[in-house]
């Protein structure tokens, strides 16, 4: 698969890449970095309609490779396939080609764009064999909004209350427990317009999911705040600090992975996992 | 974009509340593109956190999103997204980046990035003004 792991992971989070390089590599399923990929073009949405160049200058990266997307974000992913749609007009693309034209490029559209949950959920079975240390852990889910909104676009799993990362976790023997908030989105994108409002919104998803002992996300955006941005919540009170992992560091750690391989550290490894480090 | 503007886009809507109901920043205490769909004022169309949630309950099928893209071009960005935005327009990443991040993913044993050229960005999203400026 191409893998377009979008500015915030590609920039910021080396271990959300590389534990789901790992846990692909486990499975089987080769990916490769997309050369010269650029931001999505979901940025620029709200100002231009040029989103759309950009979108389709990384698509048609992707197609000259000839492999789908795999993607590592909701926004990136939505966007990604939105735009997608949207060039399915014939005089957009026209318009698209042009400048694609320009640099060598060419969108054809119709890649298949699809994101590390939804990849994974199509594992189910390899995945079971690859478990080898149950978790005996209370592991709280968020999911990535735009990995499964707007439905008519992504058409996968129940668009208001996904099933897919349960799926997955339940594999590792981890208890997966619900939690009021566990489909409210993280906040994250509102941090950028009202900081405040922002981190409210994160500390309402924590506050409500404490009963589990790791809250899993799959999504640069929610580990940007849930887990980031944590210290700024609560008053930076460390003692009430929730455990954030991404889906494929949680899965890693059960495939019986070194913790290393999957940018998990020592103490938070032994914790989870119940031995010393 | 959209054809038929807002009055279009807005045509579908029985202001039945449900987009509000499910919206996050609403439950905040504060006022989305949910609350301009039901008549009021006191709202900004960026007070968004991208869920998408509001389209998916619409019982009418209301491209709330393209709504709310309509209203923000219209409206003063707050500073992050101006930044963000300015900051893809320049470089093609939304995040200022550098060789450094390269050294970092070497720590992680990641590949190095190969950046998009800066031609290639200026080719796609400035290369029409930038034509225009000079004609």
């Amino acid at each position: 698969m191409a893998l377009f792991p979008g500015c915030l992971v590609l920039q910021r989070m080396p271990q959300y890449e590389k534990a789901g390089k790992r846990v692909l590599r486990e499975l089987d399923i080769s990916v490769a970095s997309i050369a010269y990929a650029a931001c999505c073009g979901a940025p620029l949405e709200s100002f231009t309609d040029k989103w759309l160049y950009l979108a389709a200058y990384n698509l048609s990266l992707a197609e000259r490779m000839g492999f789908p997307v795999l993607t590592l974000c909701g926004n990136c992913t939505s966007s990604l396939l939105r735009a997608d749609v949207a060039l399915r007009d014939p005089s957009l693309r026209l318009l698209v080609n042009d400048k694609l034209d320009q640099i060598g490029l060419h969108f054809q559209g119709g890649t298949r764009v699809t994101h590390l949950v939804q990849v994974l959920s199509e594992q189910l079975e390899g995945l079971r064999d690859k478990v080898k240390a149950e978790l005996s852990l209370k592991v709280a889910l968020t999911h990535p909004c735009q990995a499964f909104r707007p439905h008519e676009v992504l058409g996968f799993d129940d668009p208001l209350q996904p099933q897919a990362m349960r799926s997955i976790v339940e594999l590792t023997g981890a208890e997966v427990v619900p939690y009021d908030a566990e489909y409210d989105c993280c906040g994250s994108t509102l941090y950028l317009v009202d900081e405040q409002l922002g981190l409210e919104a994160g500390q309402r998803k924590l506050s409500s999911a404490t009963g589990a002992d790791v809250l899993v996300d799959a999504c640069g955006n929610c580990q940007l705040l849930l887990e980031r941005f944590q210290g700024l919540m609560n008053e930076g009170r460390a003692e009430s600090r929730m455990p954030v992992l991404t889906l494929p560091q949680l899965l890693g750690l059960a495939m019986g992975i070194d913790p290393a391989e999957l940018g998990v550290g020592p103490v938070m490894a032994g914790k989870l996992l119940g031995s010393s480090p | 974009m959209t054809v038929g503007g807002l009055d279009s886009l807005l045509e579908d809507c029985t202001k039945c509340g449900l987009c509000r109901e499910v919206c996050i920043v609403e439950r905040l205490g504060a006022h989305s593109i949910t609350s301009f769909l039901l008549g009021e004022d006191n709202y900004s169309s960026w007070l968004c956190s991208s869920c998408w949630r509001c389209q998916e309950v619409c019982p009418q099928g209301v491209d709330i999103h393209a709504i709310m893209m309509e209203k923000r071009r219209g409206e003063e960005p707050p500073a992050g997204h101006r930044t963000n935005s300015a900051r893809v327009l320049q470089s093609g990443y939304a995040l200022t980046i550098g060789e450094e991040i390269n050294e970092m993913r070497r720590h992680h044993d990641l590949e190095a990035v190969e950046f998009v050229p800066a031609e290639w960005i200026k080719a796609l999203l400035r290369g029409q003004e930038e034509q225009e400026k000079g004609a």
